[in-house]
């Protein structure tokens, strides 16, 4: 398991220059979710169902990625009314997506005032070389990552919490684990490193050396970590939780099973008590269908979302 | 304070239902270590625990309740046969307790903006908290606030180590966010209790009776404000307007009635663990009262 993220990032006391942008709120934040569920809703009925079950956040948007990739087309940030009437519904955060390098996207959901932007692979890129600049935002941001380059990156533009990138709307929880396990061994090679083999190795993964002797030093990410993209049972949340994630994003997992209520809840309580498998027996019982899923080992490379972003 | 030799560690646990309990662990370990090495304390034992079951609730001395999601740990708490142990800790036990932002949510007797249908609350302050005082993310901020009761501990410990004196005035840099404020002090009496049930959209806390003597004893009537935001501090609620130019006091951020104690800022985010220094003192004490109480009876 990877260890604890320390108070105030190993930094010392908040300083000065870190209330300029507000890094420390954005990142504390973050702290307040984890141990939590953070479900994908489309309409106000499904948030309130998400809040009565427990869900430390949801996220506000118009189609979960299991109905992007069956219908296709360009997948946009959602209406800001349907995100309105779901801020007004729910007292919990509420986060909502933007396009890779859609910063408009991004200053239209910080006026709207969201609580956190997900800058997601899972909708259409806006900008093929580059992401948002994120650390001039007043809101806090996540993004995904497959390895600790791409999480490294992604802290250096201003993100405030990463996630796993998985491959979302497959209920396949097999790429989340490879990226959790991608991040862990690639920090777990760095924490063994002298300087001059670290600079090199920043070099190679295309990331800031003192960015990754913070995160050698530290032992994990510099942010909060949590799993995303294919988790669909209590169990899948409580393997992302053991092996070292901080909490879990669940998208079409739960809305595209039978019995959502019951599994949403169940999977909250998989996240509170990850390592008690009584626990886990109980919650797991008789929930009903679960999404149907694609197997990724299936999938054509094309057809996989977790590409998109640089 | 006595000096009597701890037989047993003292073991606090950290509510780990869902939150920054790791950073509360972190906090309370840097805190032990200043009480170990700057002479106070050298004699105590700590231990420090994360709390989810019943049977590690029981094992404590004492119990904070981080920050987090207030809903998801009234429910996960319910769902998981802790919302009554909790409640029987705290009230009817009186074994000190500290709740920041979340946990003073959950501390208080009396909350408004929860979700539709409200939320449980385990009480133990007699306070009407306001969720979300401040309104959403980006509206959550810094400042600097200066918390006297801290210097009056650093007083009495700078006594207690002959002329060593801390700097006393050094402001408490405190991170509200998605903070609540306490609105109202409410009496200590059971109609008090009724009439916030009574009100839209507040929520309360079942009474609990304080079971034994030293429960009792720990039990006082009177909330102390211990901290309020400067009457300059924005707030949401007045559009803009400040409690300075209303002519009225800040908004109160840390309160305690007795073992209970509060605030709306995290603490436990900043590295500075001169409130977990503080705390870990009070819990000393009130650990010392009751066993040399036992040993009475």
């Amino acid at each position: 398991m990877a260890s604890e993220l320390p108070v105030a990032n190993g930094n010392g006391h908040a300083s000065q220059d870190m209330s300029q942008n507000q890094q420390a709120v954005k990142e504390g934040l973050a702290r307040m979710l984890k141990g939590g569920v953070i479900m994908d809703v489309v309409n106000a009925e499904q948030a309130r169902i998400a809040e009565e079950a427990g869900a430390c956040a949801v996220m506000a948007l118009e189609r979960v990625p299991a109905d992007i990739r069956a219908q296709g087309g360009v997948a946009r940030m959602s209406d800001p009314q349907m995100i309105q009437s779901i801020m007004e519904t729910v007292t919990i955060p509420v986060m909502a997506k933007a396009r890779i390098g859609h910063f408009v996207e991004c200053q239209i959901l910080e006026s709207l005032g969201v609580d956190y932007i997900d800058e997601s692979e899972v909708l259409t890129p806006a900008d093929e070389e580059y992401h948002v600049e994120k650390a001039g935002f007043k809101v806090p941001f996540v993004c995904g990552c497959r390895d600790l380059g791409e999480a490294l990156r992604r802290i250096a533009e201003g993100a405030a919490m990463i996630r796993t990138k998985g491959e979302a709307g497959t209920g396949d929880v097999v790429e989340a684990v490879r990226h959790m396990r991608a991040v862990t061994s690639q920090i777990n090679k760095a924490k063994g490193m002298s300087d001059p083999e670290l600079r090199a190795y920043a070099r190679e993964i295309g990331v800031q050396y003192q960015l990754l002797k913070k995160t050698a030093e530290l032992g994990r990410l510099p942010v909060v970590n949590f799993a995303a993209g294919g988790v669909a049972t209590p169990a899948d949340a409580a393997l992302m939780m053991q092996l070292g994630c901080d909490g879990v994003f669940v998208g079409s997992g739960i809305f595209k099973s039978g019995d959502a209520k019951k599994r949403a809840l169940a999977i909250v309580q998989a996240v509170t008590h990850y390592k008690d498998p009584d626990v886990l027996v109980e919650v797991s019982k008789n929930l009903g269908e679960a999404m149907v899923g694609i197997s990724v080992g299936k999938m054509a490379e094309g057809e996989k979302l977790a590409g998109r972003g640089w | 304070m006595t000096l009597t030799q701890f037989a047993r560690p003292v073991t606090v646990g950290v509510l780990a239902l869902q939150g920054a309990f790791a950073e509360h662990i972190l906090l309370l370990r840097q805190a032990a270590n200043v009480l170990a090495n700057g002479g106070i304390r050298r004699d105590a034992q700590w231990e420090f625990v994360e709390v989810r079951t019943r049977g590690e609730l029981e094992r404590c001395d004492a119990l904070i309740i981080p920050g987090g999601e207030s809903t998801t740990m009234s429910l996960v708490a319910s769902r998981s046969g802790m919302l009554e142990p909790l409640r029987e800790f705290v009230k009817v036990q009186r074994k000190p307790v500290w709740g920041t932002c979340a946990g003073l949510i959950l501390l208080s007797e009396s909350a408004n903006r929860t979700k539709k249908g409200g939320q449980e609350l385990i009480g133990g302050l007699d306070v009407r908290v306001n969720r979300n005082h401040f309104g959403r993310q980006v509206e959550s901020f810094e400042a600097d606030l200066d918390l006297p009761f801290l210097s009056d501990h650093t007083q009495k410990t700078a006594a207690n180590e002959n002329g060593h004196t801390e700097t006393k005035s050094t402001p408490f840099h405190t991170i509200f966010i998605r903070a609540p404020v306490v609105e109202r002090i409410l009496q200590h009496q059971p109609g008090a209790q009724l009439e916030e049930a009574s009100k839209d959209d507040t929520v309360v806390a079942p009474s609990r009776e304080p079971a034994s003597l030293s429960a009792k004893a720990a039990m006082v009537s009177e909330v102390e404000i211990l901290t309020r935001l400067p009457p300059s501090a924005p707030s949401l609620d007045r559009q803009g307007i400040t409690a300075k130019d209303v002519g009225e006091d800040g908004d109160i951020v840390a309160v305690r009635q007795g073992n209970c104690f509060g605030t709306a800022f995290h603490p436990e985010l900043t590295g500075d663990a001169r409130i977990h220094v503080w705390w870990l003192g009070e819990v000393l004490e009130s650990v010392e009262r009751r066993e040399g109480e036992r040993q009475i009876s």
